[in-house]
């Protein structure tokens, strides 16, 4: 039986924002677009943070579901149609006057749209396609808007929204479909890798319209994403940064999330994490995405069948340098771009102006500091005009016994969250100190 | 040596750049200082204090545009936007003398528009750092102003940057907001930037905001304010709670200004 009552829309938002929360992928970045004159917004390529919730994350997006009614019964999902919790649903007046309201008043980038599954994929779909619509049409909103494809609605219908936002995202859930059958019997792999498909080949033929008609309607400019739960299945590092792999290579992502798994059901099928949700985990899974993206590094360098983890106390990069110190000590005034990336402590930015500033002079120590490169890590790997910083031994354990003293390895907030998690799986742990 | 002492902005420091051209001391012999960095004056140099001159002013900002780039010419204004601590001034190149320095070397180099690639020379990297501390600032400000309606549909944001970041933020809002009218207070500054719907923006000294007028709001005001707070604190997960992690990533001299913190902190203390 289904009671029905009306709600203000403060408890609406209150419902429907909680239930949006364990969504991690509401970045507003990947397009730069200049305001038009006339309608209200723009959006900037970097992404703006435009508060951070207590739980330290930037809230960009006003992040909700458009209904927390859902018919599927994914066992990690709080919104699970066997959960008992309150049902509610916005209507598209209502979403609108929230986003350009708030808009308004600068407390958000623009609009992150999920949804539970209400009545079909296609009736939700639609829902979410009349919300967007009127936004941009009636509203006259030029902001950012993030939207989820519902898996298995219609393609007609995932083309159309594709118009009318700015990234779309799927959500992979889990990394293996044996995983996703278990937790999730109502989503298989393939309602999800279609419309990932689909959205891809979208952008693709968009693209090449646009270099004919410049004025043509841009189909998802800011690409599309996906998100996967760690920690809820025995998937180990290998795996899911496989996946990731796979997903950046053919299907043209442009941001893979993490999401350390909570246990919000409190579901005896799944793990119950005393220690809290696996945060170092989810912290390493992002640091070696960065390499993926912006270091050229494969999957292959970082892991292996035998050594299946990240190692929980350096971080990925630190972890590959010391496994590989015969391409050691690098030049800095010689080098490459491609090896001063691989240094532990030169980012991909402090590597460019190194290039740059290189070619009017000699670089020495005091100039890396300046230039932005973490000497403490970096030091060990590095000479400038042939001498190193100080006299260091170019020697396995003697550097990552130095690093391992280094705080920053393993981020204050998970040091000073309670440190229980590691023994979870601390398995790959201390493979260097041997 | 002659030190020139210019006024702290971009029209003092230009006048100054154009007076140490001007007077043909040699680029050698001469520096620049800001006036409020000066604090000691040194043995065997002699003083020399340069008013500001529009003109002047006008003259080096158009060769510079010309000679460097407006790239280059617009990290040089965010650098003289920066503002400077009395410890990094004891420590750094002076704002005008870094500026003054790299001009010279953007002047005197074959391609002037690659100058600020120069990171080893001393100067250059200065006028980086200042350029990069006023650009980081007006990017957290662009996400952490707030913008509440008065009565008469005006939208009105009060900020406390370091730097003189009005001009970056204005700009930002312009595009965004065409169709606004809306007025960002810098308070230490006294100055305020105002947009009216379909038109630029301009600056304006504020010596005396009328605040009774500022805070009669709109209707509705409170009523987004309260679904905003009540958003923000639902949005966040509870097993993830880390207060150090929000400080670290939203400095705590911003709340004040921001709705939601300081309504949060204001509901706890009482």
């Amino acid at each position: 039986m289904q009671i029905t009552q009306d709600m203000s829309l403060m408890e609406k938002l209150t419902i429907l924002s909680d239930a949006a929360k364990y969504d991690v992928a509401c970045t507003s970045s990947g397009i730069d677009r200049g305001g038009n004159g006339k309608s209200m917004g723009n959006c900037l390529a970097p992404g703006i943070c435009h508060t951070f919730s207590a739980d330290g994350r930037c809230v960009s997006l006003l992040k909700i579901l458009f209904t927390n009614e859902c018919v599927f019964n994914c066992s990690y999902c709080q919104n699970s149609c066997e959960n008992d919790v309150k049902r509610v649903s916005f209507t598209p007046e209502e979403v609108c006057t929230l986003t350009m309201e708030f808009y308004r008043r600068n407390y958000i980038e623009g609009l992150f749209l999920s949804s539970g599954v209400l009545v079909s994929p296609d009736y939700t779909m639609d829902l979410i396609y009349q919300t967007l619509y009127r936004l941009r049409y009636v509203c006259r909103f030029n902001g950012y808007i993030h939207v989820k494809a519902i898996p298995g609605a219609d393609a007609a219908l995932v083309e159309k929204t594709g118009f009318l936002a700015d990234r779309m995202s799927i959500n992979l859930e889990l990394p293996t479909a044996d995983s996703l059958k278990k937790l999730a019997p109502f989503k298989s792999r393939k309602t999800i890798l279609k419309p990932m498909r689909l959205i891809q080949n979208g952008i693709t033929a968009n693209k090449h319209e646009l270099m004919v008609v410049r004025n043509a309607p841009r189909f998802v400019p800011a690409g599309q994403s996906t998100q996967m739960i760690i920690g809820a299945t025995p998937e180990t590092d290998f795996q899911v940064m496989q996946v990731a792999e796979g997903l950046y290579q053919n299907f043209g992502l442009k941001r893979v999330f993490y999401s350390a798994f909570v246990n919000v059901n409190q579901n005896s099928a799944l793990p119950m994490l005393p220690g809290g949700p696996p945060l170092l985990r989810e912290h390493r899974l992002y640091q070696a995405d960065w390499l993926l993206r912006y270091y050229h590094f494969q999957v292959s360098e970082l892991l292996s069948e035998d050594r299946p983890n990240f190692n929980i106390f350096l971080d990925p990069k630190c972890d590959w340098a010391i496994r590989h110190l015969e391409c050691f000590p690098v030049e800095i005034n010689r080098a490459g771009y491609q090896t001063l990336l691989r240094v532990p402590g030169i980012g991909y930015k402090s590597a460019r102006r190194i290039l740059q500033a290189r070619k009017h002079g000699v670089l020495t120590f005091s100039d890396l500091k300046k230039i932005g490169v973490v000497l403490k890590r970096a030091l060990y790997f590095i000479t400038c005009s042939g001498r190193m910083m100080y006299p260091t031994k170019l020697e396995e354990d003697y550097i990552c016994r130095s690093l391992m003293g280094d705080k920053t390895q393993i981020p204050r907030e998970i040091r000073e969250s309670g440190y229980q998690q590691l023994s979870l799986f601390s398995e790959g742990a201390g493979l260097c100190i041997s | 040596m002659h030190i020139l002492i210019c006024e702290n902005s971009i029209d003092g420091i230009f006048s100054g750049i154009y007076r140490a051209y001007a007077s043909r001391y040699g680029h050698r012999n001469t520096r620049l200082i800001t006036e409020d960095a000066l604090d000691t004056y040194e043995l065997f140099c002699e003083y020399e204090p340069v008013p500001i001159n529009r003109e002047h002013s006008q003259k080096v900002a158009d060769t510079l545009t010309a000679r460097l780039g407006t790239e280059v010419f617009q990290e040089l204004c965010q650098a003289v936007h920066a503002y400077e601590s009395p410890r990094q001034c004891r420590r750094e190149p002076n704002k005008a003398e870094a500026v003054y320095k790299t001009v010279v070397l953007g002047l005197s180099s074959q391609d002037g528009t690659k100058i600020l690639e120069y990171l080893g020379n001393p100067y250059v990297n200065r006028v980086f750092q200042l350029s990069l501390s006023t650009f980081n600032e007006a990017h957290h400000l662009l996400g952490f102003l707030r913008f509440s309606e008065l009565e008469n549909g005006i939208l009105f944001a009060r900020v406390h940057p370091k730097n003189d970041v009005l001009p970056l933020l204005a700009d930002h809002f312009t595009d965004r907001f065409p169709c606004e009218n809306f007025i960002i207070y810098d308070e230490p500054r006294k100055l305020a930037a105002i947009h009216k719907s379909g038109a630029g923006y301009m600056l304006a000294e504020v010596p005396k905001a009328d605040e009774a007028f500022l805070s009669r709001f709109s209707p509705n005001e409170q009523e987004f304010r309260r679904l905003w707070i009540t958003f923000f604190k639902s949005i966040a997960i509870e097993a993830r709670i880390n207060p150090k992690l929000q400080k670290q990533n939203m400095p705590l001299r911003f709340w004040p200004d921001v709705v939601e913190m300081s309504t949060i902190q204001e509901q706890r203390k009482r």
